[in-house]
């Protein structure tokens, strides 16, 4: 009972985090149904953004309260920065292009980041310590613990999707970005203009990737380049899961997904070895039997 | 016009007199040899005061090899003037618009045309030949040898953009068609011909039949993606299938044997990842493909059921054996490996007919509709499930048996050959080539497989560049570089 | 106040509208007929800024706007009724005025929001459901609720009565006249050329992409060539 307890919590954890690089690919495919494959990238640059702020700017007897905001924007800064450029450079030149050319692009943005990453920042070819900014040690509840920056990130993940979606809700923005996802050509006859939708899209899912990547660097404490594929697999498991488009649905799905992997590495055949293949096996039938996921509508319904 | 011809010829004068010891001579140590960057710069000269519609080309080229050249010698702390004054004559050359129209070129009678088509692959041959062992093998021998085959391409890329500009390779595009059955057997003849080439040595040989396996590998993919146009992102795992199949037989049947097992085992997966196709289109299709290469690649890694090795991979799998003689020995005066050059030529070979023959077939017109409106082929009457089901097929048998082969070959097989990475350089290869056309995968391929060969210092930028690459040919050449 | 000199549009290679001319002044209402298939359709999308014109100049009180973006063509005071009203159906009455009013930053716009429910008192009542549960005939009044509050200076409808009842098509025409009453100047494409030209002060008819006559409303109602391709 309290290895499941455990492992519970440690899916949840997971998924907390896997949540926030998820609602990055479901407002973006919401908005101009792309798969921005180089979406887990954007997650990964902000990792090492907030790890060269900690390891090269920040004095080292500095305290978490304050490096840890300052990490988080740094890796915000470092996200969003990436995450337009390659908007303006990469994706937007590929409107009107044929079907297959933006799958392509964002590949090949995709791997150039790794890469660039890899070869360029310093000790990169092999995983990085990450600082331990955060209160150390763990709150136990019977025989189950959880560490500090798991709880944190149960607490700030969930608050953050659901700032989102009262701002998606309520604001004159996030008013244009329904429009935009429900009828872009209308959405343009509203005075709406695509190309500046699409880039806050893009802002606000890099920006929920950054802070993502300071709370998964401080509680798995290393980072490396391919943390941005593997994850950024995981959240599109999510975010299809839930339902493409809805960030209710791309919190749940990634939940889901969180307590698949870990379940499954305790008590699949194959243990921790072959938790990972569970997770696809679980992204192949969902993209078979109900690609609209738990609360997406079907495809055809689409206005 | 005549003082830009000069230039790259003036700069080659240059260096030699104002820097003797070390700007350039000791660079490129055989400076009026073919691979040597002066010869090239003399003949883009004069190719340049010669044919005016050839200027632009010639300027190109040598923009590339002043480049190179400055490069290298930037590296080395040695800058020249040479480098700077042929810049300025290469951009000097492609200053000017064109200014003679191009000739019409007749077709010519058969017995012509085919002279004409025998003397374009045997120079085709030996271009090939002579690029890849531009710049020699070891960089211990030669340490410029990345520089001489930069600055050869730069005279490579020169020439078939001034024969482009003349229209010489839409005709001789045009002559292929027309005899295609004669233009094959001539190429094929060519391509077996390159053992008795300067590039007959057990080296390249090694090199070459590497790049007809993936070669092979990427025509398949070529099927799946240009013709069919269904994006697989996980299709290195049927290679890795049919390696595998291939190793464990090995020791028990004979290579065509093991081959077959391997392509009908790959088939089979191909079958099973191609079922989802039926209900999973676009851009979801593309995420099951890559699930379904990730699963194997973590299957293959954790040793599943004992077949593929784990972290030891497989070791000592036999050369292929066929009439008592084994492959990876020299046969007669030919090197070692030329046998397995040979089998990848016609596996190659093979590939390009059934493209060729499949685009142009009701299959193939069945997938050219799926590519363009899935719900619109349906509509037509197209069997979509069937036609994808079967693209999937086909892909995948051609990945098993250049798999089959790829395990004979090296002698042992590890999980970590099919990684995610291989997929995208596979489908680089493809884009790059151009999807959908015959030369285009081979081209590719070879493109994507000889750079990391010729430049091993650039090996740590290999996928940085590829990533570049897909976005770029994205971006300004969606149909590749051969379609033009 | 809008002139469309010569226009022609194209998708890929086929060119929908060749040669297509005419003006609005101030204050009218100004209306296209012709066939399916004419290009009156895309005469509209191209004026709004969704296509590009492949030749022909588009003047707004002189002021070229044919190469502005969509948004840009709302801010310069066009607004588009588009065909099939193209509401956004998972949102709200409210919601979808509001969108109208995207563009605008002043605070008058409850004060135009109350104005469109006073129009259109079924609004009003339903204004927090969705615009999706609607009938034709009020999701029509919606569209043209949600141009009105940009404050066009000109508003576009594109075949604004389509698929309505007899009576509802006398309420929309009916709307339009009070629009213009109240100083709008409508530029309008219909099918239903009777209902359209008894409204209209100034007619042209389009056909295989051409301006081929023009003139008055009551006037094209009364020309014979009219009569018998429209109207018979």
């Amino acid at each position: 009972m309290a290895v499941l307890a455990q492992q519970i919590v440690n899916g949840l954890v997971l998924g907390a985090l896997i949540g926030l690089i998820a609602l990055g690919y479901t407002m973006v495919y919401g908005i101009i149904q792309l798969i921005n494959f180089a979406h887990g990238e954007v997650f990964m640059v902000g990792a090492f953004g907030a790890h060269f702020l900690a390891r090269y700017v920040l004095p080292e007897d500095v305290r978490w309260y304050v490096a840890l905001p300052a990490m988080c924007l740094a890796a915000v800064a470092v996200s969003i920065g990436v995450a337009v450029a390659m908007e303006r450079l990469a994706y937007r030149p590929l409107i009107g292009a044929h079907r297959l050319a933006p799958l392509i692009t964002a590949l090949g943005v995709s791997i150039l980041l790794q890469e660039v990453v890899r070869v360029f920042y310093p000790g990169a070819t092999a995983p990085l310590a990450f600082p331990r900014m955060f209160v150390e040690g763990h709150l136990a509840i019977g025989p189950v613990t959880i560490l500090w920056t798991g709880v944190l990130a149960l607490a700030v993940a969930p608050l953050l999707a659901a700032a989102l979606h009262i701002y998606v809700e309520r604001s004159r923005l996030g008013r244009a970005m329904r429009a935009t996802a429900q009828d872009p050509d209308t959405a343009r006859l509203m005075g709406i203009s695509p190309n500046r939708v699409t880039l806050a899209t893009f802002v606000i899912g890099a920006g929920l990737a950054g802070v993502g990547a300071v709370l998964y660097g401080i509680h798995y404490t290393q980072i490396d380049t391919a943390i941005g594929f593997q994850n950024g697999i995981f959240a599109f498991t999510a975010a299809v899961l839930g339902g493409i488009g809805s960030i209710r649905g791309a919190m749940l799905g990634a939940f889901c997904i969180g307590l698949v992997k870990s379940l499954a590495g305790q008590y699949v055949w194959g243990g921790v070895q072959y938790d990972y293949v569970w997770v696809f096996v679980l992204l192949i039938l969902v993209l078979m039997f109900r690609p609209q996921g738990f609360l997406g509508r079907p495809e055809g319904m689409r206005a | 016009m005549l003082v830009g011809a000069l230039l790259p010829w003036a700069s080659t004068v240059l260096p030699g007199g104002a820097y003797p010891d070390r700007a350039t001579l000791q660079f490129f140590d055989a400076p009026h040899l073919v691979s040597g960057f002066r010869l090239h710069l003399v003949l883009l000269g004069v190719l340049a005061a010669l044919l005016s519609r050839a200027r632009k080309p010639a300027g190109i080229g040598v923009a590339v090899i002043a480049l190179v050249h400055m490069g290298f010698l930037i590296g080395l702390g040695a800058p020249s003037i040479g480098g700077p004054v042929a810049l300025a004559g290469g951009l000097l050359l492609m200053w000017p618009g064109l200014t003679a129209p191009a000739p019409e070129l007749k077709p010519p009678g058969p017995a012509v045309a085919r002279l004409v088509l025998l003397v374009a692959f045997a120079a085709l041959v030996w271009l090939v030949s002579e690029t890849l062992t531009a710049g020699g093998q070891s960089r211990a021998t030669n340490p410029y040898g990345g520089a001489e085959f930069l600055a050869f391409c730069g005279l490579v890329l020169a020439l078939a953009c001034a024969l482009s500009a003349y229209g010489v390779l839409a005709w001789l595009a045009a002559l292929t068609d027309r005899h295609r059955f004669f233009a094959f057997s001539v190429m094929l003849v060519c391509a077996l011909a390159l053992p008795f080439t300067d590039a007959g040595t057990g080296y390249w040989m090694t090199v070459a039949s590497t790049i007809g396996v993936y070669a092979a590998t990427a025509i398949g993919l070529n099927i799946v993606v240009g013709l069919a146009g269904l994006l697989d992102l996980g299709y290195v795992a049927f290679l890795g299938i049919g390696a595998f199949t291939a190793a464990n037989l090995a020791h028990v049947v004979p290579f065509p044997v093991a081959a077959l097992a391997g392509t009908a085992t790959a088939g089979i997966l191909g079958i099973v990842v191609g079922a989802p196709t039926l209900r999973v289109r676009g851009d979801y299709l593309a995420i099951v493909t890559l699930a379904f290469g990730e699963i194997f690649f973590r299957a293959a890694q954790n040793n599943i059921g004992g077949l593929t090795g784990g972290a030891n991979s497989i070791p000592g799998i036999p050369p292929i054996s066929m009439f008592g003689h084994a492959f990876d020995k020299p046969l007669g005066v030919l090197p070692a490996g030329s046998l397995y050059y040979a089998v990848t030529v016609v596996m190659v070979a093979v590939a390009m007919v059934m493209l060729v023959n499949l685009r142009h077939s009701r299959t193939g017109r069945a997938w050219a509709a799926i590519r363009e409106d899935e719900d619109v082929a349906r509509a037509m009457g197209v069997r979509t499930g069937r036609a994808k089901i079967l693209a999937f097929l086909v892909g995948s048998m051609m990945a098993g048996l250049a798999g089959a082969v790829f395990a004979h070959k090296l002698g042992t097989v590890g999980y970590e050959s099919f990684d995610f990475s291989e997929s995208v350089t596979l489908l680089a290869a493809v884009v790059l080539g151009g999807m959908g056309t015959v030369p285009g995968a081979v081209v590719g391929a070879s493109l994507l497989f000889v750079l990391p060969e010729k430049l091993r210092e650039f090996s740590d930028y290999r996928l940085m560049l590829f990533g570049l690459a897909l976005i770029l040919i994205m971006r300004f050449r969606p149909r590749g570089l051969v379609s033009s | 106040m809008l002139e469309v000199n010569g226009l022609a549009v194209a998708y890929g290679a086929i060119e929908a509208v060749k040669e297509v001319s005419f003006t609005v002044a101030e204050g009218q209402i100004v209306c296209l007929i012709g066939a399916n298939g004419a290009g009156k359709s895309t005469t509209l999308k191209t004026v709004s800024g969704l296509l590009r014109p492949r030749r022909g100049e588009i003047l707004l009180w002189g002021r070229p706007i044919h190469r502005l973006p969509a948004h840009a063509v709302l801010a310069a005071g066009i607004a588009h009724c588009p065909e099939g009203r193209r509401l956004f159906t998972d949102m709200s009455v409210e919601e979808n005025l509001l969108l109208g009013a995207h563009l605008r930053k002043d605070r008058d716009i409850a004060a135009d929001m109350a104005r469109v429910y006073e129009l259109f008192p079924v609004l009003g009542q339903r204004r927090t459901q969705r615009a999706g549960l609607f009938s034709g005939g009020e999701q029509q009044m919606l569209a043209i609720g949600r141009a009105m509050m940009a404050r066009p200076k000109l508003i576009m409808f594109d075949e604004p009565t389509m698929g309505l009842s007899p009576i509802m098509i006398q309420q929309i025409m009916q709307t339009i006249a009070v629009l213009r009453s109240q100083g709008a100047t409508v530029l309008m494409v219909e099918q239903n050329a009777l209902a359209a030209l008894t409204l209209a002060d100034q007619g042209y008819v389009i056909d295989l992409g051409r301006t081929t006559l023009s003139g008055p409303g009551d006037q094209l109602l009364a020309d014979p060539r009219v009569h018998e391709a429209y109207l018979g």
